[in-house]
């Protein structure tokens, strides 16, 4: 019962933040209800981008992944994240300036003045098409945890629709304000109950180093790299996975939304560089209680070894506390969908709306996007509705499949000679051999290195194959007047620097 | 400083960025397979990952903030008048 009364208090608590933004006139203009008037400060530009990014996942997942496999999973979402800083940085430094000088609001206009209309329209779609299973496995995340925490009262089904309802209502009413907003105090819970769980868990045992002492006399596997004959944490593995996520990162609408809405320059860079800074710290932690939850909560096979996070936390801390701590990961998991659906119904008012109808009036776009907020949401719950869908599953290849927008948009800021059709067919191929892999092979073929294709997995082959087809297409084309006309804009000696 | 100096100072960065990448995406040179070492209760190559995620860090704070290869808000004025007086194709709201 302590953890529905703190789960439902969260989500009033978010749509009030979100009705003050609204009182407080932040969303009568597109510019303020898309971009919150390029007016948020660092503090909640850190914590925003930060909660918009870690999911369920960065907690309960990790801690299941450190408690079945230990130390190498440091490599999936915390040091391998710390070069976002300057690779967020030079992909986006142009993003913030074009974006203040030209009033972008969305992750398609820089694609749409570069390469023209129909690579802005592919680009939506595809982020889209990979953000709807991704949202779909936080709102069931969200659904089995309410029912979890709340001894059944919740049921699954009922779950689906109530945290997303506050969801829909406070990203229809505060717009991108109330949203950052709200991510920064969904982030800044997180982040300290995460260390506050970390502090119960180590102390259990006598401090980390004698409870990492015992782990390592019971499993000494999870501290080793190529265990299981060389087949976990193998050096291709690694690899694979720990590039996968960081240049995915660079390519969701979160970085592009939160560059439009950054007040300052150092906002931005501040943004951009504490972000693997934090992951560095914050998801270290999960990775490590699930290590430590080896001799806590002994024994968990499979998907039992996904409950490790809010195991450990009723085995060490008082039933109150214990709840709060697995709130922490529920609010990561209200975030996430939070800046996934605001970013796509962004996408889909600015850039499609007004290609299919040119004469749509300003405030008009603003009534497209929360109707798109709804819609996303709705088709995201029917989709949940049933459980045994595989979206945990094919969320997985939700990161590979925006990872291949890499080239399209390097070669946007920084090589004169890309063409659309490059840029197109490059994102084409890239989402085609992802969807190939994952039909052939499922999640291992995407994930882990395949003996056929030199060690890579399907995530690096698909990035691979997408800037190779960039490159060739680009040089075998000859680039349009729209690519012509851009040059000047893009590539303007005072953004040089 | 020369455009030229700074050019140089700036592929330095992003040689040392790159590098450094690397090895926070692999553990080449700091992790070898089979048994390890314990460091303040953590395996060797699992300390030195986070210490060179740190590093990394560190550097790009550096690079960012204690530069003048990075942008300030002082030259972001200029730039956006000068970007404002560019017509392109596509239309904005």
């Amino acid at each position: 019962m302590i953890a529905v009364i703190i789960i439902t208090s969260l989500c009033f608590v978010s749509v009030f933040i979100s009705y003050v933004a609204f009182r407080k006139g932040f969303t009568k203009s597109a510019d303020d209800y898309f971009v919150a008037g390029s007016s948020l400060g660092y503090f909640v530009l850190i914590f925003s981008l930060l909660a918009s990014f870690l999911s369920a996942f960065s907690m309960f997942g990790m801690s299941s992944f450190g408690y079945r496999l230990g130390y190498g999973s440091l490599y999936v979402l915390t040091a391998n994240l710390v070069p976002l800083g300057f690779l967020w940085y030079f992909m986006h430094k142009k993003t913030f300036l074009l974006g203040r000088a030209r009033k972008w609001m969305t992750m398609g206009a820089p694609f749409g003045e570069r390469y023209g209309t129909p690579m802005k329209i592919i680009l939506v779609l595809v982020v889209l098409v990979a953000s709807v299973p991704y949202v779909v496995a936080q709102i069931q995340g969200i659904g089995v945890m309410l029912e979890a925490m709340s001894d059944g009262i919740i049921s699954f089904r009922v779950g689906l629709f109530f945290v997303p309802f506050f969801i829909a209502i406070y990203l229809m009413m505060g717009g991108m304000k109330g949203a950052a907003w709200v991510n920064a105090i969904q982030g800044v819970f997180f982040s300290v109950m995460v260390f506050v769980l970390f502090f119960f868990v180590m102390m259990k045992n006598g401090g980390f180093v004698p409870t990492m002492e015992m782990v390592l006399a019971k499993h000494p596997n999870l501290f080793q790299i190529g265990w299981a004959g060389g087949k976990v944490w193998s050096y291709p593995m690694i690899f694979g996975m720990a590039s996968a996520m960081a240049l995915g990162c660079v390519c969701f609408p979160q970085p592009y939304m939160h560059a439009y809405s950054s007040r300052s320059v150092r906002g931005l860079k501040a943004m951009f560089l504490s972000f693997g800074g934090i992951c560095l710290f914050v998801i270290t932690m999960p990775t490590l209680i699930g290590v430590a939850g080896n001799v806590i909560v002994p024994g968990l096979k499979g998907v039992e070894a996904d409950k490790i996070y809010g195991l450990v936390a009723a085995a060490t801390m008082p039933d109150w506390l214990a709840a709060l701590a697995v709130a922490g990961g529920f609010t990561a998991a209200m975030s996430t969908v939070n800046g996934l659906v605001f970013g796509n119904a962004v996408n889909l008012s600015l850039d499609v709306v007004r290609t299919m109808r040119p004469k749509t009036q300003p405030s008009e776009y603003i009534t497209f996007a929360r109707i798109f907020v709804a819609i996303i949401m709705a088709v995201c719950v029917w989709i949940a509705w049933n459980p045994t869908t595989p979206v945990a599953e094919l969320s997985v290849i939700a990161f590979g499949t925006v990872a291949v927008t890499f080239f399209a948009l390097w070669g946007a800021y920084y090589w004169k000679r890309a063409t659309a059709a490059g840029a197109i067919l490059s994102t084409l191929a890239g989402v085609f051999m992802n969807i190939l892999f994952f039909v052939l092979g499922g999640k291992n073929m995407i994930l882990f290195p395949q003996d056929f294709m030199f060690q890579l997995n399907g995530f690096l082959a698909s990035f691979i194959v997408a800037g190779i087809v960039f490159f060739v297409g680009s040089w075998l084309t000859t680039p349009g007047k729209t690519e012509e006309k851009s040059l000047k804009l893009f590539f303007h000696p005072v953004l040089e620097k | 400083m020369s455009a030229q100096a700074n050019r140089k100072k700036n592929l330095g960065f992003l040689i040392v960025f790159a590098v450094l990448t690397v090895l926070c995406w692999c553990p080449i040179g700091y992790g070898r397979y089979g048994e390890v070492d314990l460091i303040m209760g953590m395996p060797s190559w699992a300390f030195f990952l986070l210490m060179i995620g740190a590093l990394l860090f560190v550097l790009q704070w550096i690079y960012l903030f204690k530069t003048d290869l990075a942008l300030y808000d002082r030259d972001v004025e200029e730039i956006v008048e000068a970007l404002r007086k560019i017509d392109t194709e596509e239309t904005r709201i």
